[in-house]
């Protein structure tokens, strides 16, 4: 990782100074941010202050990269967040109706949905967005991020455009995942059992099928979330919306190698982190796991 | 038992291995056998590819996106055809016409027509799609093989290796590789090349291991058969259909990535036309002129929905049983993540 970002073309030092700049100001930067080491030395310097919570200083603006860091993070963990609710909004009831009527009019139409949300550029679905509903009708504002603590109704009217375009995309993928999980659960021994037995629908559905179909619901939930939390540049970019993602595409074009290296290190952690919790939600829905 | 050389056929063949289907993977190289022997009562265990084919023609919507596909795939190899000189030729007095007859999609800012823009950048789109998943299925389908055949330590380097590539966010990794070779068409399908061969990868060794202890597989080998004929003439064949079904997954991701990428300006560069990139330039004026973004924006849902009912359809006939494990057609990174998470949790 450390050694793809430092494969970047490119003298940092040069784009930070500008044009014009003399040798020693240039010797002095370059000494100043450690650019002048071998590579190794390099790496294992990041490392040691990045275990003590210090990622550096960014090459173009000056700032801490943890201080850049944290500035980004409340708008994409906002956006994230709300996409995941949306995503299951759409998802979950879709995928668990069209598995209960599978080859229905209902399945049919919901395959239909959830192929359209995979196959749909989301870029384009958000410049379509923006069209109709900030330039036509004129509803809601074509992008921006307003803190919630500042003003809850622009937070919301921000946000509900950004959130319904990777909320559609990633509802699409999970919707499939829904569909075949709880067709797979609706077909198990215990559930013929349970039927056998007399229980009503309502109870084997919650108790035997829904419980079942949950484990791979939480997998996918959790790819989807570490891919939102780390990849919608282009729907940032869409709605201007100051996310990570812009952050580390800005950090490439500048060599801006310190936040660069610290978005990735986050979005690494990000990815264990919810391994993590989807393991540990793993065990509480599913006791056989415990043992 | 005594082995003839190479090029003739082993003196027995299990049956079963040569009846294979005849996937586009599977290597040419007739063997004389295959006339000179009728072939046994053994049903085939999988369709071969003419009743592949007539298979997908009774699946109607993946029938309509391979015609459809089809016709894209035509459009793009003449562009030069279809598309008129307007193309990149700019003209002051035609800029932003909506559309009309003479220019169906419109004209954009600098007046050149879409419709033959659309054309020219479907052949962009398309070369950097097929470049990528080239790319991505034979390195990733080479290293699966390896992976799932030799096992142990080769499968641990090879895979860790993949997984690395694999836990950074596909867009990163695509804009980092950019950033290292610089934007363009080339580097850019080498990034989403690079992107998605780990999920070939994957694919290959999952489809390997399920093959690899196959009674055929035994056979040949107790007979002497060498390790690339094993890999070539039986694992491959046999464990092809998820890989062709993932091509097909891949096309779309492909086609997508190139257009996101395009558009953050890290693909294809001016003046060429690709449809990120137009979608980028027509972002500018949707108020003014909706038809600049929308129609490039259309052009690769189009494709990119075709690709993913082609690889549902291949995957119903081909290989019914992944039907539940790869859902997930252009973000299929995740829903294949899922699946591997799945399996390891």
């Amino acid at each position: 990782m450390f050694g793809l970002v430092h494969l970047v073309p490119g003298d940092p030092v040069r784009l930070a100074l500008g044009t014009r700049f003399s040798q020693e100001s240039y010797d002095a930067l370059r000494e100043r941010s450690g650019l002048d080491q071998p590579l190794v030395e390099q790496f294992f310097g990041w490392f040691g202050r990045a275990l003590t919570g210090d990622l550096g200083v960014s090459f173009r603006s000056g700032e801490t990269v943890t201080s850049q860091i944290a500035e980004r993070l409340p708008a994409t963990l906002t956006l994230a967040f709300a996409s995941i609710l949306v995503a299951l909004l759409i998802a979950v009831p879709l995928g668990t109706v069209s598995a209960l009527r599978p080859r229905s009019l209902v399945d049919r139409v919901a395959t239909v949905i959830s192929q359209f949300g995979i196959s749909v550029p989301d870029f384009w679905m958000g410049i379509v967005l923006i069209l109709v509903f900030a330039g036509t009708l004129g509803w809601l504002p074509s992008g921006g991020y307003v803190p919630l603590t500042e003003d809850p109704g622009a937070w919301l009217q921000r946000l509900l455009m950004p959130a319904l375009v990777t909320g559609v995309v990633s509802g699409s993928v999970i919707t499939r995942f829904v569909r075949s999980s709880v067709l797979e659960a609706l077909g198990a021994d215990h559930v013929r059992t349970a039927q056998a037995k007399g229980l009503g629908t309502r109870q084997v559905f919650t108790w035997h099928v829904l419980r079942n179909a949950l484990l791979p619901l939480v997998t996918v939930t959790g790819v989807q979330l570490a891919y939102l939390l780390s990849g919608v540049v282009v729907v940032e970019i869409v709605f201007s919306w100051p996310g990570l993602g812009q952050l580390a595409l800005q950090a490439v074009q500048a060599r801006d190698y310190p936040v660069l290296q610290g978005a990735i290190l986050l979005f690494a952690l990000v990815f264990l982190v919810i391994n993590l919790v989807v393991d540990l939600l793993y065990s509480a829905i599913d006791p056989r796991i415990r043992r | 038992m005594s082995i003839q050389p190479t090029p003739g056929p082993p003196p027995y063949q299990e049956p079963d291995g040569e009846r294979r289907p005849e996937t586009p993977e599977e290597p040419p190289g007739g063997s004389p056998q295959r006339e000179s022997r009728p072939p046994p009562t053994l049903r085939p265990a999988r369709p071969r590819w003419q009743e592949t084919l007539s298979l997908l023609a009774h699946n109607p919507t993946a029938a309509i996106a391979s015609v459809v596909l089809l016709l894209i795939v035509v459009v793009a190899v003449f562009d030069d055809t279809f598309a008129s000189e307007g193309a990149n030729e700019i003209s002051v007095t035609d800029r932003l016409q909506p559309p009309s007859w003479e220019h169906p999609f419109g004209t954009d800012d600098l007046g050149r027509d879409i419709l033959s823009r659309v054309i020219l950048g479907a052949s962009v789109s398309l070369r950097v799609g097929f470049l990528a998943v080239g790319f991505a299925l034979v390195v990733g389908t080479l290293i699966g093989l390896l992976a799932g055949y030799y096992g142990k330590r080769v499968d641990d380097v090879l895979m860790r290796f993949m997984d690395m590539l694999f836990a950074f966010p596909a867009v990163l990794l695509a804009i980092a590789v950019l950033a290292v070779r610089g934007p363009g068409s080339g580097n850019t399908a080498l990034a989403i090349g690079i992107v998605y061969t780990p999920i070939f990868a994957r694919v290959t060794r999952a489809s390997v291991l399920g093959v690899r202890e196959e009674v055929y597989v035994r056979a040949s080998r107790s007979v002497g058969a060498s390790d690339w004929r094993i890999l070539t003439r039986h694992i491959l064949p046999n464990a092809a259909p998820p890989i062709i079904v993932q091509t097909s997954i891949s096309l779309a991701f492909a086609v997508l990535a190139e257009a996101a990428l395009s558009f953050l300006g890290l693909g294809t560069q001016p003046p060429n036309p690709s449809w990120g990139l137009m979608l980028a330039e027509g972002r500018g004026f949707i108020e003014l002129a909706w038809w600049l973004a929308f129609f490039p924006g259309m052009a690769i849902f189009l494709t990119v929905l075709c690709f993913n009912l082609l690889g549902d359809g291949l995957r119903d006939v081909l290989d019914p049983r992944q039907r539940t494990q790869m859902a997930g057609g252009s973000r299929a990174a995740g829903a294949a993540a899922a699946a591997e998470t799945g399996g390891n949790a």
